[in-house]
C-alpha cells in the first residue's frame, strides 16, 4: 500500500487509471455498509457455497471410486488429467447456451472450475496411502469400515485439505467469472459494473475486498492444516 | 490343540503368479514345522519368496495350493489373537503417538481405553520405551521406532509372532542391539518367532533353527539345527562355529 502510495504521488503511474489509497479504503467502508453490497455479496456466497458443497464431497467421493478401480483408473484418470489442463473459461459461454443467467448457470460453472482439482487431489490422496499402514490394519483385524476410517482417512487428510483450500480458489474465479460476464447479482457482476463506468475507486475496493475474503479463507485452512498435522515431519 | 502339534504347519504349498509370460512359479513345495516357543528364522536371497511366505503364513496372501496352520488355525485370514506381525521400518501410523499406535490393535476390536493403555504401556516398558508414550513415530530413531512396532505386534498376546525383516533398514550397530533386545524379549515372553532376513550373520545369531530358501523359484534347500549357547553374545560371532554355520548357509545361496 505504501508502495501504491508512493507511485501515485510521484506520479510514476496515472492517477486516473489508479485511485488513491485513501479513495479505495473509504470507499471499500462506504460499500461495506451498503444495503446494494449486501444483496450482492450474499448472492455470491450462495453461489460459492452451494458450488463448494456440491463439488467438493462429489468430487471426492468420484475421485475415490475413480482410484480404487483399476480399469477406471487407468480409462478416466488421463482423460482428466487432459480436461484439467484446460482453461475451463473457454466453455462459459456453454454454460450460458445450455442453463441460462441464473443461479442454476452461476453453481454449475463454479462445480465445473473446481472438481478437477478435486479429482486430481483425491487421485494424490489415494496413492499418499501406504500399503504397508493397509497391511497392518489388515493383520490385526480390521473391518473395512474401520481400514477407511482408520487408516484412509488420516493418510488422505493433508492433501484432502490441500484439495478443499485449492478448490475454494478454482471455485472463486470461477463463480466471479461467471457473475462478470452475464448476471444480474453478485459482486462479480458489481465489479465488472464499476469497471464498464470508470468507477475506478469502487473498483479498487472491491477487488481489495474479495482479496482480503479469499485470503482470509487460506489462511483458516492453513492454519486447520498446521492444527491437524502436528504429526508430520 | 494337544501340546505336541507344531505352532506352525505348512502342507504341501505351492504358489505361482501370473505375469506377461504366463504362470511363474514362486514358491515350490513348500513344508514347514515349527514347534512352540522356538525361534524360527527363514533365510534366502531377495526375490526368493520369503517374506511372500511370511504374508501367507500371517493371512494376508492365498497361496495357490497348500494348507498353513497356525496353533491349529487354517491362516486364510489374518487372526490376530493367533499371529501379531511386525513389519520393516514405516509401518507406524504417523499420526498416532507410540503409545497410540501399540494401542492400535486392541482399539479395533473395542477394548476399554483404560485396559488398553494399561496393556500398552506394559508393551512399552517391556520394549525399554518408558517415558516415549507420547512421541510421534517422527521424532522416534529408527531403532524406537521397531521397538513400538515389536510392542504393537505382541500387545494383544498371541502365541505366535511374525517378523518380516525388522531390522533392515537400521544401520550395523542398532541392528545388533536390537537383535539381543530382541532375544531377550523372547527370553521373557516364549513366544514363537517366525523372523524372515536376507542377513546370514542375523540368522546364525538369533535362530534356533535356520530354514534356507533358495532364489527364485523359492524352496527350500537346508534346515539348519543352530547349536550355539543361549543367551547369545556378540562374541560368538567370531567363534569358528558361527563361522561354519554363515559357510554352510552362504554355500547353499551363493549360486
Amino acid at each position: 500500500m505504501f508502495l501504491w502510495q508512493l507511485l501515485l504521488s510521484n506520479q510514476w503511474v496515472n492517477p486516473d487509471l489508479v485511485p488513491s489509497v485513501g479513495g479505495v479504503l473509504s470507499s471499500a467502508e462506504k460499500i461495506l455498509l451498503s444495503a446494494a453490497f449486501h444483496k450482492h455479496l450474499y448472492a455470491t456466497l450462495e453461489h460459492l457455497a452451494l458450488g463448494f458443497f456440491i463439488a467438493v464431497p462429489t468430487g471426492v467421493a468420484i475421485g475415490i471410486l475413480i482410484a480404487e478401480s483399476r480399469y477406471w483408473g487407468q480409462v478416466l484418470k488421463p482423460i482428466i488429467y487432459l480436461v484439467f489442463s484446460i482453461p475451463k473459461t473457454v466453455f462459459l459461454p456453454m454454460f450460458i447456451l445450455a442453463f441460462g443467467i441464473g443461479l442454476f448457470q452461476k453453481i454449475a460453472f463454479g462445480i465445473f472450475s473446481t472438481i478437477f482439482i478435486i479429482l486430481i487431489c483425491t487421485f494424490a490422496a489415494v496413492d499418499s496411502v501406504k500399503s504397508e499402514h493397509l497391511k497392518v490394519a489388515r493383520v490385526f483385524g480390521a473391518s473395512r469400515l474401520q481400514i477407511a476410517l482408520r487408516v484412509y482417512l488420516p493418510s488422505m487428510a493433508p492433501i484432502l485439505l490441500e484439495a478443499v483450500r485449492l478448490g475454494m480458489i478454482f471455485n472463486v474465479t470461477g463463480i466471479i467469472l461467471a457473475e462478470m460476464y452475464a448476471s444480474k447479482v453478485g459482486l462479480g457482476q458489481m465489479i465488472a459494473n464499476w469497471g464498464e463506468n470508470f468507477m475506478l475507486k469502487e473498483l479498487g475496493a472491491g477487488i481489495l475486498i474479495i482479496s482480503v475474503a479469499t485470503i482470509l479463507f487460506n489462511e483458516t485452512i492453513q492454519w486447520f492444516e498446521m492444527k491437524f498435522e502436528h504429526w508430520r515431519e | 490343540m494337544q501340546s505336541t502339534d507344531p505352532m506352525v504347519r505348512i502342507l504341501g504349498l505351492h504358489h505361482t503368479y501370473q505375469s506377461r509370460d504366463g504362470q511363474v512359479p514362486a514358491l515350490v513345495d513348500i513344508n514347514i514345522e515349527i514347534q512352540a516357543g522356538r525361534f524360527v528364522v527363514i533365510v534366502g536371497p531377495s526375490g526368493c519368496g520369503k517374506s511372500s511366505l511370511l504374508m501367507m503364513m500371517a493371512g494376508l496372501l492365498a497361496p495357490s495350493q497348500g494348507t498353513i496352520l497356525c496353533s491349529g488355525y487354517p491362516m486364510t485370514s489374518p487372526n490376530p489373537d493367533v499371529a501379531g506381525v511386525v513389519f520393516q521400518e514405516a509401518s507406524l501410523y504417523p499420526w498416532l503417538t507410540a503409545l497410540e499406535n501399540v494401542e492400535f490393535p486392541l482399539s479395533l476390536r473395542h477394548i476399554a481405553k483404560k485396559v488398553r493403555k494399561n496393556k500398552a504401556q506394559e508393551l512399552l516398558s517391556l520394549v525399554g520405551l518408558q517415558g516415549f508414550e507420547d512421541r510421534y513415530p517422527h521424532e522416534l530413531s529408527g531403532g524406537m521406532k521397531q521397538r513400538v512396532s515389536i510392542a504393537r505386534g505382541l500387545v494383544q498376546d498371541p502365541p505366535l509372532l511374525m517378523m518380516d525383516e525388522p531390522f533392515a533398514a537400521l544401520d550395523e550397530q542398532t541392528r545388533i542391539t536390537m537383535g539381543d533386545e530382541l532375544l531377550s524379549i523372547w527370553e521373557k515372553t516364549r513366544k514363537t518367532v517366525v523372523f524372515v532376513t536376507h542377513s546370514l550373520t542375523e540368522a546364525a545369531y538369533l535362530a534356533d533353527e535356520i530354514i534356507v530358501m533358495s532364489a527364485r523359484p523359492g524352496r527350500i534347500i537346508d534346515r539348519i539345527e543352530v547349536d550355539l549357547p543361549r543367551p547369545r553374545k556378540y562374541e560368538m560371532m567370531s567363534t569358528v562355529r558361527f563361522a561354519q554355520l554363515r559357510e554352510r548357509i552362504w554355500n547353499q545361496i551363493k549360486h
